[in-house]
């Protein structure tokens, strides 16, 4: 299989956005004022999730953990004490991040700071705990492993990215999660903590009395940054085609794609235009989901996508269509002329002005509330790209013509390398 | 904005919508809501139709939900398709859902070609095509979204529960209708129902966000000639419920999903109030007293929450739960049961009560921070309610006692006296 270019984004390569207070190398701070804001949203993310995992499910089991006990509050107080406040404290784990998520009343900014800073920094992986959490998310695995669309979308991702992490589900595997120790949670977080920290701040808030906060809190980082190590490159299974046995009663899920693109690829807006041709849009206007719904009536749901999960490592092209299993064949085929008919026959000048129309429209709403607001800021710092700055992306958005769409469209997406995966039945 | 209202603890911050909800009634009987507030250049329009699963005959059962999804497969002026391209082309999103009691159609736009919306449901409301080709194919979509539905283990466990629950009652329709009702359903039916509870004295419209000063005049122009008319709504029967504890097993699943429901006050009900506090204090955030127990002291589930439904006519309560690995069913439900026995004989702490309260607050304010949830929820409410639905079930919840909830507590938590308690896993 051939994989598109690499990014020029790496882990821990964060460049000094504008509005950044870069207190020292390992700490990234960003704070918004957001008039009115009911609420203020703090985000603390680690750039070590489950791509810079030594075995599957450590990150997650590491993110969970981090609201399991502090030096100086157990799991019940930190709970009860932000629920006093009506806070949402949680933790979390994910595929390239793991970290903190607090949302308060605006009143409570600097408590939900604190606290959040609390559990990033004083965390004590008690061991009870560690294990009652790693049984939750071998629940949460099982849960998910229950749906159908969901196991075949395991399979489909095992199918273009093995051996990479993304190759799997971030909780881990039964197997990893009962082997896991909290020596492996903390040894996680302490890399995890060296390999920097970025703080996004939103809300009703005066932006430099809390950057400066922020800055006091983080005060104990280590003073330096140490990327984490960087995950085996993704090859794919080699399959062409998969099945993947379900629960679903009577439902194919069918998935069809391969890589495409990471975050910082110079091709990404004019992918993510493509994609709102094909099938990301608004209601049932892509050209997949209009053949497959609207004119053949085989699905509820059918949509494409071309960078889906895109971040430091490759995206996909990824269509989707649940569908009964006597038209999966149909589907299938359908969705392949689609996607060959964009790449062989370009878009129209029409299509690109609707997709361009549709994303610079859609604007407005990612940055409504703090919460958008502070995962927008934290995302910015992660990537080392202006994604919170409206005027960066609308020049993006605006600078793609017809012939780069249609450029962008023939390099990086390969109809006669679409990779299936059909989860059926049992 | 916010008011102060005394509660026994003290003073608490009652939340509501930013802005002013201005209410107008046209002369055709449209009533609408203008809700102005400039905290982002964006406007939602939600319209709702006091029409849902709870009009339908039951031989024609999905016949609202099916409307719904013809209302995007052409009018008069927007062809099969047209108005999801004229969203795209503006930049906007749209969507639509059927509940039970009423539909609701709504748009997201940037502020300054929001108006584009009435012209769409005006033309829609008016003019629906109704073409019996593309009702034939938007069929066998949901027959696939009800496929979609009976493969999700929590779905089809909530549907199967419901009908137990409401065996004579709308409420216990799935809203999608089955194969057969679908079956059964055409071109005629879907007319006939559009034209009895598409009408502008059925509706509520309600436009949400930085509107600009002319936004009733705009509402006017585009809504405020279609033809009143609509139909009286069928007078359904009293919810009856069962008379003792009912089970349900579905032999689906590796991870075993418990759902418990029980009877609850309609959401009109000045009790609905207490009965979601009720809920926010038995599993509302980690310090709960369910998850407490059966979560992290226990270690018998996953996680757990509790929920009240926002009911016309009679609401529920529904008490889910997914169990760890290797966790009897059978302990989980004892100690479920022991638990609800708890709460029923003991009232909560002022300090309990003051967290479950401070959780509905925190959760009510982060689910209206957006233009469009201000938008469809005060749709909701003006349609089902009154338009102060939201503050005064806050209101209720900020004066409500320790007695209050272990009072409410007895009357609704008590499985015995008839409910049905649904298990999904592979046996």
């Amino acid at each position: 299989m051939t994989v598109s270019e690499r990014d020029n984004v790496k882990p821990g390569a964060v460049g000094d956005p504008a509005g950044a207070l870069r207190t020292r190398p390992g700490l990234t701070v960003r704070a918004r004022r957001v008039e009115g804001a009911p609420v203020v949203a703090v985000r603390i993310w680690i750039p070590s999730g489950a791509r810079a995992e030594t075995a599957p499910g450590h990150a997650m089991l590491t993110g969970r953990m981090l609201a399991e006990g502090t030096r100086s509050r157990d799991f019940r107080r930190i709970a009860e004490e932000a629920e006093n406040l009506g806070m949402s404290l949680s933790s979390f784990g994910g595929f390239e991040v793991y970290g903190v998520t607090a949302d308060a009343l605006s009143r409570d900014w600097e408590r939900a700071l604190e606290w959040a800073a609390e559990l990033t920094l004083e965390s004590t992986f008690p061991a009870d705990r560690a294990a009652f959490v790693a049984r939750q998310i071998e629940a949460d695995l099982e849960s998910m492993g229950d749906q159908p669309d969901i196991r075949t979308a395991w399979g489909f991702l095992d199918q273009l990215y093995a051996p990479h992490p993304r190759a799997r589900p971030v909780q881990g595997t039964v197997e990893s999660l009962r082997a896991a120790e909290p020596a492996d949670a903390l040894a996680h977080h302490r890399r995890g903590l060296a390999s920097g920290v970025l703080v996004g701040i939103a809300g009703a808030i005066d932006e430099d009395e809390v950057r400066k906060r922020a800055e006091e809190l983080f005060a104990s980082l280590p003073e330096s940054a140490t990327p984490g190590a960087e995950p085996p490159a993704p090859s794919g299974t080699g399959e062409r085609h998969r099945e993947v046995e379900t629960s679903a009663e009577d439902q194919a899920h069918l998935y069809m794609g391969h890589l495409t693109v990471s975050r910082g690829h110079a091709d990404y807006e004019a992918l993510e235009l493509v994609a709102v041709v094909l099938g990301s849009g608004a209601g049932l206007t892509g050209r997949i989901p209009a053949r497959i719904r609207e004119r053949e009536g085989l699905a509820y749901t059918a949509y494409a996508q071309t960078i889906a999960g895109s971040g430091f490592d490759p995206g996909r092209l990824v269509a989707y269509v649940g569908t009964s299993p006597d038209t999966v064949a149909q589907a299938e085929r359908g969705v392949a002329e689609e996607i060959a008919r964009l790449v062989d026959g370009g878009v129209t000048q029409d299509e690109l002005e609707e997709a361009r129309a549709y994303l610079l429209g859609r604007d407005p709403f990612q940055r409504e509330t703090a919460r958008q607001w502070a995962e927008l800021l934290t995302e910015a710092s992660l990537y080392g790209l202006a994604v919170d700055d409206p005027a960066w992306r609308l020049e993006r958005l605006r600078a793609v013509d017809r012939p780069a769409a249609e450029a962008a469209a023939r390099r990086h997406l390969r109809p006669a390398d679409l990779l299936v995966t059909v989860g059926l039945p049992e | 904005m916010r008011t102060k209202t005394r509660g026994r603890s003290g003073a608490v911050d009652v939340p509501r919508l930013p802005g002013t909800l201005a209410l107008h009634r046209l002369d055709n009987g449209l009533t609408v809501g203008l809700l102005a507030n400039r905290q982002a250049p964006v406007v939602t329009s939600a319209l709702c139709y006091h029409a849902g699963t709870r009009d339908e005959e039951a031989r024609h059962g999905g016949a609202a939900h099916f409307l719904e999804h013809m209302m995007f497969k052409g009018s008069a002026a927007y062809g099969p398709g047209e108005i999801d391209r004229r969203t795209q082309a503006l930049g906007g999103a749209n969507n639509a859902f059927t509940s039970h009691d009423a539909t609701v159609y709504y748009f997201n736009f940037a502020a300054d070609r929001w108006s584009e919306a009435l012209a769409i449901e005006a033309d829609r409301m008016a003019h629906l095509s109704l073409d019996p080709a593309e009702t034939g194919s938007e069929r066998q979509v949901i027959l696939e979204e009800i496929a979609m539905y009976d493969s999700d283990p929590w779905d089809a466990l909530e549907m199967a529960t419901m009908a137990r629950l409401f065996p004579d009652h709308a409420y216990g329709r799935p809203v999608l209708g089955t194969k057969e009702s679908l079956l059964a359903t055409g071109d005629a039916d879907l007319r006939r129902f559009h034209s009895h509870f598409y009408r502008p004295d059925n509706a509520t419209l309600i436009v949400a966000g930085d509107l600009g000063d002319d936004a009733l005049d705009r509402v006017t122009d585009a809504l405020g000639k279609l033809e009143a008319g609509a139909a009286p709504h069928p007078v359904l029967a009293p919810a009856t419920f069962p008379a003792a504890l009912e089970r349900l097993d579905r032999d689906k699943g590796e991870v075993p999903r418990l759902l418990l429901a029980l009877p609850a006050p309609a959401a009109s009900d000045p009790e609905h109030a207490i009965a979601r506090l009720l809920a926010d204090l038995l599993a509302g955030g980690r310090a709960s007293q369910l998850h407490r127990r059966l979560v992290d002291e226990m270690e018998l589930c996953a996680w757990i929450s509790a929920d009240v439904s926002d009911n016309l006519d009679r609401g529920h309560f529904a008490i889910t739960a997914e169990l760890i690995p290797g966790v009897e069913p059978e302990r989980a439900e004892a100690a479920l049961f022991a638990e609800l026995a708890a709460r029923v004989a003991t009232a909560p702490s002022e300090a309990e009560l003051a967290r479950a309260r401070q959780i509905a607050i925190a959760d009510w304010v982060f689910g209206h921070e957006k233009v469009h949830q201000q938008a469809v929820s005060a749709a909701l409410s003006v349609a089902l309610f009154t338009p102060d639905h939201h503050e005064r079930q806050l209101a209720a919840m900020v004066e409500a006692t320790p007695g209050d909830l272990l009072a409410a507590a007895e009357r609704w938590l008590h499985p015995e006296r008839g409910a049905v308690l649904g298990w999904s896993y592979a046996r």
